[in-house]
């Protein structure tokens, strides 16, 4: 995973989408064996996303046990198509961590919901599969384009778990203001990492990306 | 709960949807407001192309975080907390065990024990069928509660799922014996939280069977030696068997007193074949009555 330089290897991905999809079905069937092997393959990356957002190694934990189960008990409803298995996983645990760090904010509204589905497993999901393995140094890269305040925004919003309402009374600017920031950040990163990994790559408005297995709509 | 907010609220427009697209797809929205979205997005006839564009970047957030690896007990909770979901469901945890291969203690036994072959899944099937008076889910339970007490529920822990199930396997052929007329039973234990562990129930006709979890593995030719000590005081060898790493083990022996209060011991042994303990045991229990 040094190659930053290199191509986005979408082929690869492809595969390991095709191997992961194999395992969530495994993991539909009831088979806990599947668990631990989905487990195995994202397990570093969901705790290092929940420790990043909840910056607390027990919450980390109970975040991550908490994303697996929920994978768990709704590997049926993954539709295929929609964004990879990672994707999907990655994002149960990204909003299990902003529920987490906003129960624990006193300020903070969240109506209990925990008898209905979590959001994210519900329709629909509209992640489109960039990449599985893009490197960490051309993401890096891509962060490196935005100004000061687009990445606070979108540090905020993101692993700080912040609304935007939050975030605009966080930095003292006016909401729309922070809509913008990270609307427009989130638009200068694209264009850095299409510019990174070559024409063919995330997500372009045909939706054209080879091997990815399937683009949203 | 709360979805009278829902029902109250307006549906958004297009152009509401694609103003707050971006702080959708980082999660910036209250539940309220994320929630009209996708209802807008699940019923709306135009594209929301935005929606891909601006999602697949905050996807490829994730590739910045810096990485740090979960502590190696996580996986054993998670495993478990599936495992004990999956029971709570009342979903296929019996099918998967009795589709399992029966277990195999982890190397050859140098002892009589080996001859005595272990049953098969549906040989125990049938003996538990018919076994009178005793409802298979009373063995269910006991099967769950032995192996909470005595290290399933640590294999879980460990991420050693395929030990867990194998100690859970030898544990049901033990209750098999347990759950007969005039059988005795005998909890093992040793010293200490990690201390090897198990069952063990002796029939009527003086066979006995143990399941044996957290045994340290034996190396070269140590055996772990079985012994019954009576009325008389006196250790008698039942025969001898090795483990592996997984400390699960499984002993099957014959010509035991019946009667309860006699005790059952495990020694660790340099070689089979041993005739008096040569050290203290590892792992011991007495024998009582069912009932």
């Amino acid at each position: 995973m040094s190659d930053s330089a290199g191509p986005l290897p979408l082929r690869v991905a492809s595969v390991a989408d095709d191997a992961d999809r194999a395992v969530l079905a495994r993991v539909a069937d009831g088979e806990l064996s599947a668990l631990d092997d989905l487990y195995e393959r994202y397990k570093t990356m969901a705790y290092s996303i929940a420790f990043r957002i909840t910056n607390d190694a027990t919450l980390a934990e109970d975040v991550v046990q908490d994303a697996f189960l929920g994978a768990w008990r709704n590997a049926a409803r993954y539709v295929e198509g929609r964004g990879s298995v990672k994707t999907w996983l990655l994002s149960i645990v990204h909003h299990r961590a902003i529920d987490a760090v906003r129960r624990r904010r006193p300020t903070s509204e969240l109506p209990e919901r925990e008898d209905v589905p979590p959001p994210e497993l519900r329709l629909p999901d509209v992640w489109a599969e960039v990449s599985s393995r893009l490197d960490a140094d051309t993401v890096r890269g891509a962060m490196a384009v935005l100004s000061d305040v687009q990445r606070e925004a979108i540090e905020l919003a993101y692993f700080g778990g912040l609304t935007q309402l939050e975030v605009a009374e966080r930095t003292a600017t006016p909401l729309g203001t922070v809509k913008s920031r990270m609307r427009l950040g989130l638009l200068a990163m694209r264009r850095a990492l299409l510019e990174a990994e070559g024409p063919a790559a995330p997500g372009a408005a045909s939706g054209a990306s080879p091997g990815a297995g399937g683009e949203a709509r | 709960m709360t979805d009278l907010t829902r029902s109250t609220r307006p549906d958004l427009s297009c152009d509401d949807v694609r103003e707050l697209a971006a702080s959708f797809v980082l999660g910036a929205l209250d539940v309220d407001e994320a929630d009209a979205v996708r209802a807008h997005l699940a019923s709306c006839a135009e594209p929301h192309p935005e929606m891909a564009e601006l999602g697949s970047v905050v996807a490829v957030l994730n590739e910045a975080v810096p990485l740090v690896e979960p502590p190696p007990a996580l996986k054993g909770r998670i495993l478990a907390a599936a495992a004990a979901d999956r029971a709570a469901r009342g979903g296929a945890a019996g099918r998967d065990v009795e589709a399992a291969e029966p277990p195999a203690v982890s190397a050859p036994l140098p002892s009589p024990a080996d001859a005595v072959p272990f049953p098969s899944p549906a040989e125990r099937e049938q003996r538990a069928a018919a076994r009178a008076g005793m409802g298979t889910w009373i063995v269910r339970i006991a099967a769950v509660l032995a192996i909470a007490l005595l290290g399933g529920w640590n294999l879980l822990l460990q991420g050693q799922l395929e030990a867990a199930r194998t100690y859970e396997q030898n544990v049901a052929a033990v209750l098999d014996v347990a759950g007969q007329p005039g059988s005795l039973t005998a909890i093992l234990t040793g010293e200490g939280a990690d201390a090897p562990a198990g069952l063990a129930a002796i029939a009527s006709d003086g066979s006995v069977r143990i399941a044996m979890s957290e045994l340290p593995a034996t190396s070269g030719n140590q055996v772990y030696e079985a012994w019954v000590i009576g009325g008389d005081g006196v250790p008698v060898a039942l025969g001898g068997f090795q483990v592996g790493e997984t400390g699960v083990a499984y002993f099957e022996g014959s010509g035991l007193p019946t009667e309860a209060g006699i005790v059952l011991a495990l020694t660790l042994e340099p070689g089979p074949g041993a005739t008096a303990p040569s050290s203290a045991p590892v792992s011991a229990g007495i024998a009582v009555g069912a009932g």
